[in-house]
C-alpha cells in the first residue's frame, strides 16, 4: 500500500494563500509557493469582486452610469466618477462651467487625499503597526464628513460629479469647511512623518522595482514614481484645470517599498496645496451645463469614440468609450491601475521576497481590488 | 503648423500606407490591419511607445467583426497612438504583442480572451481570470443575454417573489 501514495514533499515547500480572507488582503487573493522563508512563486487570483461594470455599462444611460461608476472603486468613487464624466462630456461634446470644473477638482483631490490615508492605514496594519491604522481611519472621516456634506453620501456620492459638471453646488460654509478639514489633514501628515525605526527596517530596501522593470509590467501613478519616473497625467496631459494649478510631482529614486510610501505622504501635501488654490480661484457661476441640468433628461450620445485618462490615486485611470449614436455607449472599457498593479507587478515582487514582507510589498502597492476586477 | 502629431502621423502614413486622424491635441487614432501589428507594434515601441495603456475589444454584432483597440503611450512625446484592427467574429485570433509589452500586454490579453473569446496567438498565459467554472459563451459579446442568463441559473419561475423576472 505504502508505494502507492504520492511522494512526500520535500517539508521545507508549501503553498499558502494570502487572501481572500485574510485581514488585510481585500477581496483579493495571492496563492504563494513557498520554500522556507522565501516565496518561490506568486500567482494572483483575482475575481472576487468582478461584477462586469463594462458590460453593465452597455444597458444604462450615462446620468445612470455616473452613479455606476462610484462603485468602480471603493476607496476613491469621486475620481471615478470624474473620468466617466469627462468621457462622456468629451463625447457630447459639452462645454463644463468653469466653476463645475473646479469643484471636479477640488473634489477629486480630496478624495485622493482619503484614498492616501487609508493607504497609510492599510500600509501600517500590514506592518504590524495597528495605532496608524486607527489614526488613518479617525482622521479620513473629517474628509467623509466633507463628503456627507457636499455630495449627500459619505463614501459612494451617487454620481455627484456627473456629464455636464456637478450635481449640486457647494452648500453654505463648505469653504470654511473645508479649509478646516485640510488643517486636520496637515497634522495627520506630521503625525504620518514621524520617525518609526520599525517602519524603515520593514520597508527599506524591500520590494525593489527598478524603473525598466515598472514600466515592462505596466505600473503607473505612485509605484511609477516611486522607481523613478517623472510622470503624472496631471502634467503630462491636464486635464479640467490641472494647467492652471501649481504643484510638484514627488519622485524618489529608491525604487523600494519605503519610496512608495514616502510618495503617498508626499501626494497628500500636494492635494492640499491643490485644493487651497482651487478654492482660493473658485470662480462664480453655474455648475452644470444647462442641457443638462435635469438628471432625467434623455440624451444622444453622438457618434464617436474617446480615449480618457485620468491621474487616480493609485495611477493612470483611462475610459474608452465608444458610441453608435444611441442613448446608451455602445463599449465603455475601463482600465484601473490595478490591474497592472495586482497582478503583473505583484506576481514579479513577491517572487523571492521573505515571507514576512509579503504585507509590505502587497500595501506599498496601494492596491484596491475594485478596480482590478471591475 | 507641423505639430509632434501631424509629424508621427504622417510618418506612419508613408511607412505603412495606414489611413489616420488626430482627434485632437495627443490622440491618435490608427486604423490598420492585422498583417501589420507585428511591424507597426515593434516600430511604435522603439520609437519610444514603451507604455501599452490598454487593450479592448468593441463588438460590432451586425458587421459581424471585432475591433481590437490597442492604446499604446509615449512618455517622451506625451501622445496616445490608437491602433485599430477589424477581425471576423467567428473564431477570432491575433498574433499576441506579448514579445513587445511583454506582462503587461499579456494579462489585457488575458483578460480578453476570457471576456471575449480572442485567441492570441503566442500568449504563453491565457488561462481564465475572473470568472470561476464558466463554460458558456464569452460574456462580453453582444450576443450573449446577461438577463437571460441570470433567469436560467438564479430565479425559479414558479417561486412567487421571482416569478416577476419572466414577464
Amino acid at each position: 500500500m505504502i508505494d502507492q501514495m504520492e511522494p512526500v514533499p520535500k517539508d521545507t515547500e508549501y503553498d499558502l494563500y494570502f487572501g481572500p480572507a485574510h485581514p488585510g488582503s481585500g477581496n483579493f487573493g495571492v496563492k504563494l509557493k513557498i520554500d522556507g522563508e522565501i516565496v518561490t512563486s506568486a500567482r494572483a487570483d483575482p475575481g472576487y469582486l468582478h461584477r462586469g461594470f463594462e458590460k453593465l455599462m452597455e444597458y444604462r444611460t450615462p446620468l445612470q452610469n455616473a452613479v455606476l461608476s462610484d462603485r468602480l472603486c471603493v476607496l476613491e468613487p469621486l475620481n471615478w466618477n470624474l473620468i466617466h464624466a469627462e468621457a462622456v462630456d468629451n463625447l457630447m461634446g459639452i462645454d463644463v462651467p468653469e466653476r463645475a470644473k473646479y469643484i471636479r477638482v477640488i473634489m477629486a483631490e480630496l478624495s485622493r487625499i482619503q484614498s492616501h490615508i487609508i493607504w497609510y492605514g492599510v500600509f501600517s496594519k500590514g506592518t504590524g503597526f495597528d495605532t496608524g491604522f486607527k489614526m488613518a481611519f479617525g482622521y479620513r472621516d473629517y474628509i467623509l464628513d466633507l463628503f456627507e456634506m457636499i455630495t449627500g453620501g459619505r463614501v459612494y456620492p451617487a454620481g455627484y460629479i456627473c456629464p455636464g459638471g456637478v450635481r449640486r453646488d457647494f452648500p453654505n460654509g463648505a469653504r470654511d469647511k473645508i479649509l478646516k478639514v485640510l488643517d486636520k489633514m496637515d497634522e495627520m501628515i506630521k503625525l504620518e512623518e514621524l520617525e518609526n525605526p520599525a517602519l524603515d527596517a520593514r520597508a527599506k530596501g524591500v520590494g525593489i522595482l527598478k524603473v525598466e522593470d515598472a514600466i515592462r509590467l505596466g505600473a503607473t501613478g505612485p509605484v511609477l514614481r516611486g522607481s523613478g519616473m517623472k510622470t503624472d497625467v496631471r502634467k503630462d496631459e491636464p486635464y479640467e484645470i490641472y494647467d492652471k494649478l501649481d504643484f510638484e510631482v514627488p519622485v524618489r529614486k529608491e525604487s523600494d517599498v519605503y519610496a512608495r510610501y514616502m510618495i503617498g505622504i508626499e501626494e497628500m501635501k500636494q492635494s492640499i496645496k491643490i485644493v487651497k488654490q482651487a478654492l482660493e480661484e473658485l470662480p462664480e457661476g453655474e455648475v452644470i451645463a444647462s442641457n443638462l441640468e435635469r438628471p432625467k433628461v434623455k440624451v444622444e450620445i453622438p457618434e464617436g469614440e474617446v480615449y480618457v485618462r485620468n491621474e487616480v490615486a493609485r495611477g493612470e485611470a483611462a475610459v474608452y468609450m465608444v458610441s453608435d449614436g444611441g442613448s446608451k455607449p455602445y463599449r465603455c472599457k475601463i482600465r484601473g491601475p490595478d490591474f497592472l498593479h495586482m497582478i503583473p507587478v505583484l506576481e514579479y515582487l513577491l517572487k523571492g521576497a521573505q515571507i514576512a514582507d509579503v504585507p509590505a510589498i502587497y500595501w506599498s502597492l496601494n492596491i484596491c481590488p475594485a478596480d482590478m476586477d471591475r | 503648423m507641423a505639430t509632434k502629431e501631424t509629424e508621427l502621423l504622417d510618418e506612419m502614413k508613408s511607412k505603412f500606407k495606414v489611413d489616420g486622424k488626430i482627434q485632437r491635441e495627443r490622440r491618435i487614432w490608427v486604423s490598420t490591419d492585422e498583417k501589420k501589428l507585428m511591424e507597426m507594434s515593434n516600430w511604435l515601441k522603439d520609437r519610444g511607445f514603451v507604455h501599452l495603456s490598454a487593450i479592448s475589444v468593441t463588438d460590432w454584432l451586425e458587421e459581424g467583426n471585432y475591433e481590437l483597440t490597442y492604446h499604446l503611450w509615449s512618455y517622451n512625446d506625451k501622445i496616445l497612438v490608437t491602433l485599430k484592427i477589424k477581425i471576423g467574429r467567428k473564431n477570432p485570433a491575433i498574433d499576441s504583442v506579448t514579445p513587445i509589452w511583454k506582462e503587461s500586454a499579456q494579462i489585457h490579453e488575458r483578460e480578453l480572451h476570457e471576456l471575449f473569446g480572442v485567441k492570441f496567438k503566442g500568449n504563453p498565459d491565457l488561462s481564465p481570470l475572473f470568472l470561476e467554472d464558466w463554460e458558456r459563451s464569452p460574456p462580453f459579446r453582444k450576443d450573449f443575454d446577461w438577463r437571460e442568463y441570470v433567469r436560467e441559473e438564479f430565479y425559479d419561475r414558479e417561486n412567487e417573489r421571482e416569478k416577476v423576472y419572466y414577464d
